[in-house]
């Protein structure tokens, strides 16, 4: 099982989660690194890819394995591979590190958020919101850290279970401090697996 | 000044499918700006351009002879809105440059209900609708060419040049043509009329359907873009043959296409490895007008199988019932198979030249039941010449006799038949171009005869639509006076005509009634002393052929395949079946 890192940038960040898995694949099979398939009535190959990250936002912390032999991975793969979408770093497991379950929170960074005071964010017990689906939510438990840094906001926070979508937290700040999040990226996905 | 993307972000978050408008495909040819810049526009949504074969093949001579060759889709209307109301032009795929700074722009038009759609883009590019609005303005060429050109009068007002026939030559010979004259002067116009293919509406020239000799060395793209996002058919496709041998009285693709060219074999498995190996793709379509006529199909097969990754399959999507064999059958996915008797009568049959028996189209069926397959869909039209309401009654006949083969079958999986039903169009060259088209009243009345008929039967029936049906027939048959409501429908709001959820049917009867114009006078029969409105173009098949292929479709006498003799359609002196040219 190969594990790579790959990004979602430079237009890449407007691929839907389906059609990023597409790309991949197509990828992959452009460069000629064979994939083992699944075993079923309709075979498809084994790739597996971390949640999916919402349309717009980069990222250059993506997670994902793939059922192959070590090939010279990156340099095969970037050679194929769309604009935006390229391996940075690769890994060899012996088992399936499935990020989409191994990966626990993730570290983004954005800019044009107003200013303010992070620390007394943080230290609110209990920051209720309502979600998408109009529930009343605490979202304090998911946001791992927050602090300006090199100019925007970094911060960090839940994935999978735990999840807490970049883009609505940036636009619970931005209403309640003002301003404006753009260039949301992920820039640190933190599990057992990842590098 | 290019298109900055990023200055879009926030549109394209509040769009649905914004990979459409950011480019930057894989593979995407390398474009850059060049002495003559061509933009091809497409008059639809991307994902349905993005699958387009003509397209790629216009681009690729273009970018052969060294000149630019970019792409620009018509966007959806959330989109379009957006970039009108933030004052940004349409802009190219690749190079991001606002339509109205290319050179010339060449429109695909595909099928009429893209009309209003080429209203649109101009619009959202800044660009006078009318050529008279354009005059002495410093805009783009507006050229249109595809399948809908044959009949140019209806669009001819709205166009500088307009292409007939293939378009592997003429459109950029055009270019040529624009650079040693400095620009589109006077002189420019007067040489294009020349070449084959160039109708020039301003100046109203005599015209020839532009026609290759050479299917086998004509240019054809071995590197495409990959869609950003997935296309209406996402696969490579190859085209096996141009032209059709059968010359069913209906299809005006069987007449506009004549005569029938092919690729070798060597040549199309080529192009499917080189295709394949450039996009990553897991499906190759053979596309031709019914590649059951392909006399090597089974070398064909034989040598994609060979030369193809394993796991590659093959799609044959137009097939002729008499031509089915399990052998040829999709290698994936043994789900459904789709046949297209057209009519449910032998009589009906033989009066449009379908050339085929109930017999052969139940031993297909029974050959995909023998393959794998548990469900056939079956095409169907209303409204044809002649037609009873025996001939629809038929429709249910052929149904049971199908699913009585499958009985004999003893399978446990249940059968589903699928039949869809569609309305006749008579078509500009082709020999029920006289014909009148079914009121929206008796297609009502045709199709319940067939609901009725279906009654209790288990059987899924589909139908179109009969208001798209008289649209696209008046489109097809228009004169130069549509113009004027094409351009009101445009106003009301019309566009994306051919989507279903789109279509605005009050819009489009609003602009007849601005106009003044019945759209009953272009439904209705034409007399065959008429000048019809696209009686100029030489199509390359003569009218004399048409009139003799009418009078043998009221006879019910069938012509059959070329194949089997040539029947002087009038372009013998061209045909490699008719023995001119090199044989593939």
């Amino acid at each position: 099982m190969i594990a790579f890192k790959y990004t979602k940038t430079d237009g890449a960040e407007y691929l839907s989660h389906l059609d990023l898995l597409r790309h991949i694949t197509r990828t992959l099979r452009r460069a000629g690194i064979q994939v083992n398939a699944s075993e079923g009535f309709h075979p498809h190959p084994k790739i597996y890819l971390n949640n999916p990250l919402g349309l717009g936002i980069k990222s250059t912390a993506e997670f994902g394995s793939a059922d192959c032999a070590d090939v010279n991975f990156a340099e095969k793969f970037n050679a194929c591979s769309p604009a935006g979408i390229k391996c940075t770093a690769y890994r060899i497991f012996d088992f399936n590190p499935n990020y989409a379950f191994t990966v626990e929170s993730c570290g983004y960074f954005a800019e044009g958020i107003a200013k303010f005071d992070a620390e007394e964010y943080l230290a609110q017990k209990e920051i209720t919101v309502t979600d998408m689906r109009g529930r009343r939510v605490d979202i304090r438990p998911r946001i791992y850290s927050l602090e300006f840094n090199n100019g925007g906001l970094n911060f960090t926070l839940g994935c999978g279970e735990n999840n807490l979508r970049p883009d609505l937290f940036c636009k619970i700040l931005a209403e309640k401090y003002g301003g404006n999040a753009v260039n949301i990226t992920k820039v640190a996905s933190n599990g057992k697996y990842t590098f | 000044m290019n298109i900055n993307i990023d200055g879009l972000r926030g549109l394209l978050l509040d769009v649905e499918k914004p990979s459409r408008y950011t480019g930057g495909e894989f593979g995407a040819p390398d474009v850059r700006e060049s002495a003559f810049n061509f933009c091809i526009c497409f008059p639809d949504l991307y994902e349905v351009g993005m699958s387009n074969l003509g397209i790629k093949i216009v681009a690729e001579s273009f970018l052969k002879r060294g000149y630019c060759a970019d792409y620009c889709f018509a966007p959806y209307r959330d989109f379009g809105r957006g970039i009108k109301k933030l004052g940004v032009p349409l802009y190219s795929s690749e190079l991001k440059k606002p339509l109205n700074e290319f050179d010339m722009l060449g429109f695909s038009m595909q099928f009429e209900l893209s009309y209003t759609n080429v209203l649109y883009m101009l619009d959202l590019a800044g660009i006078p609708l009318t050529r008279r609005e354009r005059a002495g303005g410093n805009y783009p060429l507006i050229a249109l060419g595809g399948p809908c050109t044959v009949n140019p009068e209806p669009l001819a007002d709205f166009a500088d040049i307009i292409f007939i026939g293939d378009g592997e030559s003429a459109d950029a010979d055009v270019a040529q043509a624009y650079l040693k004259h400095g620009g589109a002067t006077e002189e420019f116009f007067k040489e294009i009329t020349r070449i084959d293919g160039v109708y020039v509406p301003a100046l109203g020239n005599k015209v020839k359907r532009a026609v290759i000799a050479d299917l086998d060395g004509a240019v054809f793209p071995e590197r495409i873009a990959v869609p950003n996002c997935e296309s209406v058919h996402d696969r490579v496709v190859i085209e096996v043959m141009r032209g059709c041998y059968r010359g069913c009285r209906f299809c005006q693709a069987g007449f506009i296409y004549r005569p029938v060219r092919r690729r070798s074999v060597k040549t199309l498995t080529r192009q499917a490895c080189a295709l394949i190996a450039n996009t990553g793709y897991e499906e190759v379509s053979l596309n031709s007008l019914s590649t059951g006529d392909y006399p090597h199909l089974r070398e064909l097969i034989k040598e994609l199988k060979t030369n193809l990754p394993k796991d590659v399959t093959l799609a044959l999507p137009s097939l002729r019932a008499d031509s089915f064999d399990g052998d040829f059958a999709q290698d994936a996915r043994k789900t459904s198979l789709t046949f297209a008797p057209e009519a449910g009568s032998q009589r009906l049959r033989d009066v449009i030249n379908k050339d085929i028996t109930e017999e052969e189209i139940l031993n297909a069926a029974e050959s995909a039941f023998d393959a794998g397959y548990s469900a056939v869909k079956l095409y169907f039209m209303l409204g044809l010449p002649t037609e009873t309401d025996e001939d629809l009654r038929g429709i249910a006949e052929i149904c049971a006799h199908i699913k009585e083969r499958y009985r004999q079958k003893k399978r446990t999986k249940p059968l589903r038949i699928s039949v869809s039903l569609s309305t006749f169009i008579p078509k500009p060259f082709t020999p029920f171009q006289w014909e009148k088209q079914v009121t929206a009243e008796e297609a009502k009345a045709k199709q319940q005869v067939v609901i009725d008929s279906l009654r209790g039967t288990g059987i899924t029936l589909s139908w179109s639509d009969g208001f798209t049906a008289r649209l696209e027939a008046v489109l097809a048959r228009g004169d130069r006076r549509l113009a004027k409501v094409i351009k009101l429908a445009y106003e009301n709001g019309c566009i994306f005509d051919g989507w279903t959820k789109d279509l605005n049917k009050d819009g489009w009867l609003k602009a007849f009634d601005d106009a003044g114009i019945s759209p009953d006078e272009y439904t209705r029969a034409f007399g065959e002393d008429e000048v019809l409105p696209w009686d100029y173009i030489d199509i390359g098949v003569t009218k004399k052929f048409f009139l003799s292929e009418r009078r043998k479709a009221y006879a019910g006498k069938v012509t059959g395949s070329c194949m089997s003799s040539c029947k002087g359609c009038g372009l013998q002196d061209k045909c490699p079946a008719a023995g001119a040219g090199e044989k593939l």
